[in-house]
């Protein structure tokens, strides 16, 4: 088992980052989510709204490990369930994968808020328990997911930061990155 | 490669993508210029959301994907009350 976190500070206020958020997918600076369903969605005695969503992910298994699994189904799904409380502005979001799972789990929580001193800051708060099962792939496979993780949570900033108040051009820039790592 | 971003916006269900969109544009408009500003009247996308959600729902029993019982480590208890 592993756990990871990380804290981001974004040079905009809240309401912008959690805009982006809610619309972070679909994303092409985050190539590993290829689809987003909503499956229910609602407000709650305090006001604050619930969104419990359904990812579609690729995670880039590398291809030894598709072997091993014996499967090239390396489409997982991920379900996510995150609370805006628009009064004291904060964001929380939490996924876990629901296949795969005899084999992995990822966990992840988000909590976006204002900084204490600058509204015109928000703080990302991120942490994530990656627990790989079996012994001899464990902490390879426990290792690159963190990596992962990490290089996810580079483009999240940046998804807020660039791409939801973007310019066609950075989109652009984005994609022909992406058939480079391609 | 560039194709990558067509198929990012799709749906579980291919036949839902449409559906999927409209909502989304409907919600996205509501939660930016109404919920974040304190309006509490609801939200006003219900009727695309309904049929969004009967596409969404046979597509996911199609493919068998296990969307229920799933036990987050996060956030708060509270359900809301829809």
């Amino acid at each position: 088992m592993k756990i990871w976190s990380t804290e981001h500070q974004f040079s905009y206020p809240w309401e912008t980052v959690v805009k982006a958020a809610m619309r972070k997918y679909p994303n092409p600076m985050n190539p590993s989510v290829i689809g987003v369903d909503v499956l229910d969605r609602g407000l709650d005695s305090r006001g604050r709204l619930h969104s419990h969503r359904l990812l579609s992910t690729e995670w880039g298994l590398p291809s030894i490990v598709r072997a091993i699994l014996g499967t090239n189904h390396t489409q997982t799904y991920v379900k996510e369930h995150s609370v805006v409380d628009p009064e004291e502005k904060k964001m929380e979001l939490c996924s876990t994968n629901i296949t795969l799972t005899n084999f992995i789990s990822v966990d992840e929580r988000l909590v976006y808020h204002p900084h204490p001193e600058n509204p015109d800051v928000t703080v990302l708060t991120q942490e994530a328990i990656i627990t790989v099962k079996g012994v001899s792939l464990s902490s390879y496979l426990e290792s690159m997911m963190a990596r992962r993780m990490s290089a996810n949570a580079r483009k999240d900033k940046n998804t807020a930061d660039k791409w939801h108040l973007s310019r066609f051009l950075q989109r652009k820039k984005t994609i022909l990155e992406q058939l480079n790592v391609l | 490669g560039i194709y990558l971003y067509g198929v990012l916006k799709r749906s579980v269900g291919e036949a839902c993508t449409d559906l999927k969109r409209e909502y989304d544009q409907c919600f996205n408009r509501w939660f930016a210029e109404k919920f974040l500003k304190g309006d509490r009247s609801g939200d006003p996308c219900s009727e695309s959301f309904r049929t969004y959600q009967r596409c969404v729902h046979k597509a996911i029993k199609d493919k068998d994907i296990p969307i229920d019982g799933v036990e987050f480590m996060g956030p708060s208890k509270d359900k809301p009350e829809t």
